[in-house]
C-alpha cells in the first residue's frame, strides 16, 4: 500500500514539475510580450558636483597616443549636455520573466587603448567577443568577484577572446599593462535592459505590460530603484543620481 | 508490509543523506598526493584542518579566511584571501580552480619573498588536512570543479636557438612592458601595476631571482605563463603561445636570471660574446607598432 | 631493551598525570613535609620578536612555546630564518623590536625533609636534630632578554643577557653562526656560547618550579663530586651539566626539512664559565633522525656522547690554589639516547643517559696523590619519561617521571643506592591569548624528588616544590 502511495507522490512530483517548466518556458513569454509589450525610456541626469574628467596621458604606449588628436579623457563618471549621464545601465532587477536567447553576441573592443564601449551590457551566458584593434598587447583582466576571474594576454593580431558568464555581476574590466583603461561588463539576468547614451536618454523595448522594479546602475555611485508600470506603448522612467567631485 | 516501509524510507534517506554529503564532502575532503585530508574531522591521534590552521594559519589569514589576520597589515604581499578563491599557482588554466595538488604543493613550498613559509616540516597529512580546510572558506569549492590540468609536451632540446627563438617571442608578446628589457622588473608598466585588491605589486626580477613563488623547475616556468597568475597583472598566454614557442620562451628566461647558473645562461654568454652587434635591443624601438 | 620498560612506565605516568592533577589542590592542602633542595630554575625561551618579524602565531614554531614543534625546529635550525629570501634585517620594518623579554612571578612552596638543625634553634650545643623545612610565599623568577635572529641573510646570532631573581645578569648565550655554508644546510658554523644541539632540550621545556625545573639526568653527580661542587673546594673544576650552556664552536648540520640532524662541538672544559683557566676541551656528538609515522606524526630517535676533561689540581703558591692552569685533566663522558614521540595531541620524550667519571673526578681526589682505598669509578644510568597532552593550541598538560640509578659507587664503602634519584612531576599550563605581540602562561606545577640514602644518617631525602605562576612573555 505505502509503495503505491510512494510511487503516485513521484509521478505527481514530476508531473508538477513538467507543468511548472512549462509555464516558464521562454516561448510562453515571448508569445505574452508580443501580445502587449511597451517600452520604458528616460533620461539620466545627476545632481551635485561631478569629478572633474582627467586627460589621460598614453606616452607610455606611442602607438595609442598617436590615435588621439586629443588626450582622452577618464570615463569614470561620464557627463553629457544638461546634467545628463552616459554609460549608465538600467534594466529590469525584479518582476521580469527568464531572459530570452539573446540572438547576437556581444562585443567588446581595446581600441586607442581604451575600451570600447566604456560599458558593455550583457546577459548571462551570452557569447561575448573581446578584441584588441590597436598595435599593442593588451591583458584582459575582468575583476570578477561572483564569476571567475581570468587574465589573458592579447597580442595584436591574434583572434578575439571568447568568453561567458554564468551569474549575474557587474564587473571592472583593467588591463595590467596600461593602468588608465577602466571599463566594465555589466553582466545582467534579464533581456530588458539597456545603456544611456551621450544625451542621457536610454530606451528599453519589447517589455511586456505589468509592474517592475527598473535598477539604474552608475559605477561611482549608488544604484537607483524605481517601481515602473509598464501598459503597452512608452513608459517614461527618469533616473537621478547625486554626484560628488571626488 | 512495516518492514518494506522502513526500508524504503531508509533507502530513500541514505539516498538524500548521501546526496547532500557527497555535495559537502568535497569541501570538506582533500586529495593530493595520493591520501585524503580532513577539515573537520579530528580524533584523539590526529588535528583537523581546523585545528591545524588555527595553530599555524590565523595570524595573517585570519579567522574567516579572508586575509584579515593580526598581522596582515603589517605584512607584504597581503596573505592569499580564500574567500575569493582566486590562486596564483596553479596547474590549471586560469579562471578556475587550482586541483588538490595545486594547493598542497604550494603550502609546501612556500612562497619566496612573502611571509608565507614553507610548511614542509608538518606531516604529509597534516597538510592534506590543513588544503582541505582552507576549499571551506569559499563556496566555489562546492559549485565548481577544479579545472583540468593543462598538458605539458616533453622539454625541446636547450640549445641556442631556442633561446634566441624565446627571445624573439619575449619581444614580440611584450614582456618587458612589465618585466623589463632585461627581466629586470622594470619595464614601463611596471612601476603602476596592482594586483586584483588594488594593492602595488612588483613584477618579477629575473636578474637577481633564483626562485619563482610558483616552483623551480623549467617545467614550473611554463606551467606560470601558460596558466597565469590569478589574482595578480600576470595573465595567461595559453591563447596565443604554442607549446614548442612556450618552451623556446622558457629557455630564454633561464637565460635572464643571472644569478643561477644554467645551461642556457651558459650558452646565451657565449653566443652573445660573439654576435654582440647583432643582437637587437629588446624594448619599445623594435615593438610590432613602433616607437617612431 | 630499555623501550618495553619505559613504556610501561609511560603508560603508568600518564594514567597518575590524570589523577594527579585532580588531586593538585589536595596535595597543598595536606602540606605534607617533603624536602627542599633548592635548585635554580632553569630559565627557558620563547621568543615573540619572531612572531613580530614574521607574523606567524607562537603556536606556529611552539607546540605549545617554549617548547618547539618540528616546523619551529626547522626555523631554528635554519639560524632563525624562513628561507624565504626575507630574512636578512634589511626587510624588517625599522620599527620592528627584535627584544623579547621574559619573566615569571610566581607563589611557591617548598619543603625537604631531614634537614640536620641545632635540637634548640639558637643553641649552638643542644645536639643536632633532623626537621623538615617547609617555606611558601610570592617569589619572582630571573629576567631573560632575549635577542636573536639575523644579521644578515645566513649570519644569525643570539645574545641572551640573563639575570637571577636578585637581577644580577650573566651571559646565558652569546653567538655567531655561520647558516648554510655553501649553500648547504649540512655545513652550520657556530661560535660563542650556546646550547648544546640537545633533542630534548633543557632551556625549552615546560617546567618551572625548584623541583622540576631542571632534568636531574642532564645534571647529575654523585654523592661525593656533587658535594665538593656546592663546596667549591676545587674552584677549577665547575662541575657539568649536559643542559648547561657551554662555550666552545659547533658544526651542525640538518637535511631540509631538519628531519635528519647531526652536531659536532669542541668545546671548553669550563661548563660554560667564563674566566676559568683551562686547557683541555671537550667533545660532543650528537645525531637524530624523524620519520612520518602516517596519522600519528612524526617521530624522532636520537643518540648522543659528550666526552670531556676536568682538571683535578692546579698550581699553588704559599699552599694557596693559583687560578692559572688546571692540571691532573681526568675523564668523564656521559652518552645515551633520546625520543621524541608523538601520537597526536600526545607526545612523550624519553632519554636514556649512561654516565662515567674517572675515579680521580668521582673520589675528589687531585691526580698527583694516590687514590683513597676502595675508590673506583663511578658509573650511573637515568633517564626520564615526559609526557605532554596538548588539549589545544592553548593549554598543555605534562608531566614527567625521572629515575637515576647509580651501577657503581666512587667508593666501594658507599650505600649501594646512595644518589639514586627519582623525581616526579606534573604540571599544566594555559595560555589565555596567542596572538604575535606577546605571550602570557598560565602555570602550575608540582614536582617531588627522593633522593637515596643522601640524608645525615643514610636516610632517603624527599624534597618537594608546589609552583603556581605567571609566566609572561613579551
Amino acid at each position: 500500500m505505502k509503495v503505491k502511495y510512494f510511487l503516485t507522490f513521484t509521478v505527481v512530483v514530476a508531473a508538477s514539475c513538467l507543468l511548472v517548466a512549462l509555464f516558464t518556458s521562454p516561448a510562453h513569454s515571448r508569445a505574452a510580450s508580443v501580445a502587449a509589450s511597451g517600452s520604458i525610456t528616460g533620461k539620466i541626469t545627476y545632481t551635485g558636483t561631478p569629478p572633474k574628467a582627467k586627460p589621460i596621458d598614453m606616452a607610455k604606449e606611442p602607438s595609442c597616443a598617436k590615435q588621439h588628436a586629443t588626450p582622452v579623457t577618464t570615463e569614470e563618471v561620464a557627463t553629457g549636455p544638461d546634467n545628463t549621464l552616459e554609460y549608465v545601465v538600467v534594466y529590469i532587477s525584479s518582476g521580469d520573466q527568464a531572459p530570452s536567447a539573446p540572438t547576437e553576441g556581444a562585443r567588446y573592443d581595446q581600441k586607442g587603448c581604451q575600451y570600447v564601449p566604456h560599458v558593455l551590457a550583457f546577459q548571462v551566458n551570452q557569447d561575448l567577443q573581446i578584441y584588441n584593434d590597436d598595435q599593442t598587447s593588451h591583458n584582459i583582466h575582468p575583476l570578477a568577484k561572483a564569476n571567475q576571474e581570468w587574465n589573458k594576454s592579447q597580442p595584436p593580431g591574434t583572434p578575439p577572446i571568447d568568453a561567458k558568464y554564468a551569474k549575474p555581476e557587474f564587473i571592472p574590466v583593467k588591463c595590467n599593462i596600461h593602468p588608465w583603461m577602466h571599463g566594465y561588463f555589466a553582466v545582467l539576468g534579464t533581456s530588458h535592459f539597456a545603456i544611456s547614451d551621450k544625451d542621457g536618454i536610454y530606451k528599453i523595448a519589447g517589455v511586456p505590460a505589468g509592474t517592475y522594479k527598473v535598477t539604474a546602475w552608475q559605477e561611482k555611485s549608488s544604484p537607483v530603484t524605481q517601481d515602473v508600470t509598464v501598459a503597452g506603448g512608452e513608459t517614461k522612467a527618469d533616473f537621478s543620481f547625486k554626484v560628488t567631485p571626488y | 508490509m512495516r518492514l518494506k516501509n522502513l526500508a524504503l524510507g531508509f533507502v530513500s534517506a541514505l539516498l538524500i543523506l548521501s546526496l547532500g554529503g557527497a555535495a559537502t564532502a568535497w569541501a570538506q575532503e582533500s586529495h593530493p598526493a595520493g591520501r585524503t585530508g580532513y577539515a573537520y574531522k579530528d580524533g584523539p591521534f590526529e588535528d583537523s584542518g581546523k585545528q591545524l590552521y588555527g595553530r599555524y594559519c590565523i595570524g595573517c589569514h585570519g579567522p574567516e579566511g579572508d586575509s584579515n589576520g593580526e598581522n596582515a597589515p603589517w605584512i607584504d604581499p597581503k596573505p592569499r584571501d580564500f574567500t575569493l578563491a582566486v590562486f596564483k599557482c596553479r596547474s590549471t588554466p586560469t579562471g578556475t580552480l587550482p586541483t588538490d595538488d595545486d594547493l598542497y604543493n604550494a603550502i609546501t613550498r612556500g612562497f619566496v619573498t612573502t611571509n608565507m613559509p614553507a610548511w614542509k616540516p608538518l606531516s604529509p597529512d597534516q597538510r592534506a588536512n590543513l588544503i582541505a580546510y582552507v576549499k571551506s572558506f569559499s563556496p566555489r569549492w562546492k559549485a565548481e570543479k577544479p579545472g583540468t590540468p593543462i598538458t605539458i609536451p616533453p622539454e625541446t632540446p636547450i640549445n641556442i636557438d631556442s633561446v634566441l627563438r624565446g627571445r624573439a617571442l619575449f619581444q614580440k608578446m611584450e614582456c618587458w612592458k612589465c618585466h623589463g628589457p632585461a627581466g629586470h622588473g622594470d619595464g614601463p608598466s611596471a612601476s603602476t601595476l596592482t594586483d586584483s585588491k588594488d594593492n602595488p605589486i612588483r613584477p618579477y626580477n629575473f636578474s637577481i631571482g633564483t626562485r619563482f613563488k610558483c616552483g623551480t623547475t623549467n617545467q614550473d616556468l611554463y606551467r606560470i605563463f601558460m596558466t597565469g597568475l590569478d589574482g595578480t597583472p600576470m595573465p595567461s598566454f595559453a591563447d596565443v603561445i604554442k607549446p614548442d614557442e612556450a618552451w623556446d620562451l622558457v629557455h630564454f628566461l633561464r637565460s635572464l636570471q643571472l644569478a643561477l647558473p644554467t645551461q642556457e645562461l651558459a650558452l646565451w654568454k657565449a653566443y652573445y660574446a660573439a654576435h654582440a652587434s647583432e643582437v637587437k635591443p629588446i624594448g619599445p624601438e623594435n615593438a610590432p607598432g613602433g616607437g617612431k | 631493551m630499555v623501550l618495553p620498560a619505559l613504556s610501561k612506565k609511560a603508560l603508568w605516568t600518564v594514567a597518575s598525570s590524570t589523577l594527579s592533577f585532580i588531586f593538585l589542590i589536595l596535595a597543598m592542602l595536606l602540606g605534607d613535609s617533603r624536602p627542599a633542595y633548592t635548585l635554580p630554575i632553569h630559565k627557558v625561551t620563547a621568543i615573540p620578536a619572531f612572531a613580530r618579524k614574521y607574523g606567524l602565531p607562537c603556536s606556529a614554531c611552539h607546540e605549545a612555546w617554549p617548547k618547539l614543534n618540528n616546523f619551529g625546529m626547522r626555523f631554528r635550525d635554519n639560524g632563525y630564518q624562513l628561507m624565504n629570501d626575507r630574512d636578512s634585517p634589511i626587510w624588517q620594518n625599522p620599527s620592528y623590536w627584535p627584544v623579547a623579554m621574559r619573566i615569571t612571578p610566581y607563589w611557591h612552596r617548598e619543603s625537604a625533609d631531614h634537614v640536620p638543625v641545632d635540637t634548640i634553634p639558637g643553641n649552638g650545643t643542644s645536639g643536632t636534630s633532623e626537621i623538615t623545612m617547609t617555606s611558601h610565599g610570592f617569589d619572582l623568577s630571573g629576567l631573560d632578554l632575549w635577542t636573536a635572529g639575523t644579521l644578515y641573510k645566513n649570519i644569525s646570532f643570539s645574545l641572551l643577557p640573563s639575570s637571577d631573581e636578585n637581577a644580577s645578569f650573566h651571559f646565558e648565550n652569546a653567538f655567531v653562526r655561520f647558516d648554510n655554508i655553501f649553500g648547504s644546510s649540512w655545513l652550520n658554523f657556530k661560535f660563542g656560547k650556546f646550547e648544546l644541539n640537545n633533542l630534548i632540550s633543557e632551556k625549552r621545556f615546560l617546567f618551572l618550579s625548584a623541583q622540576g625545573g631542571l632534568y636531574q639526568v642532564y645534571h647529575f653527580a654523585t654523592f661525593e663530586e656533587n658535594n665538593a661542587a656546592l663546596s667549591g673546594v676545587n674552584p677549577l673544576n665547575p662541575g657539568f651539566g649536559i643542559g648547561d650552556n657551554q662555550l666552545g664552536i659547533e658544526l651542525m648540520g640538518h637535511n631540509d626539512n631538519s628531519y635528519t640532524r647531526y652536531s659536532v662541538a669542541l668545546l671548553s672544559s669550563n661548563d660554560g664559565n667564563v674566566d676559568i683557566p683551562n686547557r683541555t676541551y671537550d667533545t660532543y656528538l650528537t645525531f637524530d633522525q624523524a620519520f612520518s609515522a602516517g596519522r600519528l606524526g612524526v617521530q624522532r630517535v636520537g643518540a648522543f656522547a659528550y666526552i670531556g676533561l676536568r682538571p683535578t689540581y692546579g698550581y699553588t703558591s704559599g699552599g694557596t690554589l693559583i687560578p692559572g692552569e688546571g692540571l691532573g685533566n681526568k675523564g668523564f663522558y656521559r652518552a645515551g639516547f633520546t625520543g621524541d614521540w608523538y601520537a597526536g595531541k600526545f607526545d612523550f620524550q624519553t632519554v636514556f643517559m649512561h654516565g662515567w667519571d674517572n675515579a680521580y673526578l668521582g673520589t675528589v681526589t687531585p691526580a698527583n696523590q694516590p687514590l683513597p682505598a676502595g675508590g673506583q669509578a663511578p658509573t650511573w644510568n637515568g633517564g626520564f619519561v615526559e609526557t605532554h597532552y596538548t588539549v589545544n593550541p592553548k593549554w598543555i598538560l605534562l608531566n614527567r617521571y625521572e629515575i637515576v640509578r647509580v651501577s657503581r659507587q666512587a667508593f666501594a664503602s658507599d650505600a649501594r643506592n646512595l644518589g639514586d634519584l627519582d623525581t616526579y612531576s606534573f604540571g599544566s599550563r594555559y595560555y589565555p591569548i596567542m596572538y604575535s605581540r606577546a605571550g602570557l602562561a598560565l602555570h602550575a606545577e608540582y614536582a617531588i624528588t627522593k633522593s637515596q640514602a643522601t640524608g645525615p644518617l643514610g636516610e632517603d631525602v624527599w624534597a618537594s616544590s608546589l609552583f603556581i605562576g605567571f609566566d609572561f612573555d613579551f
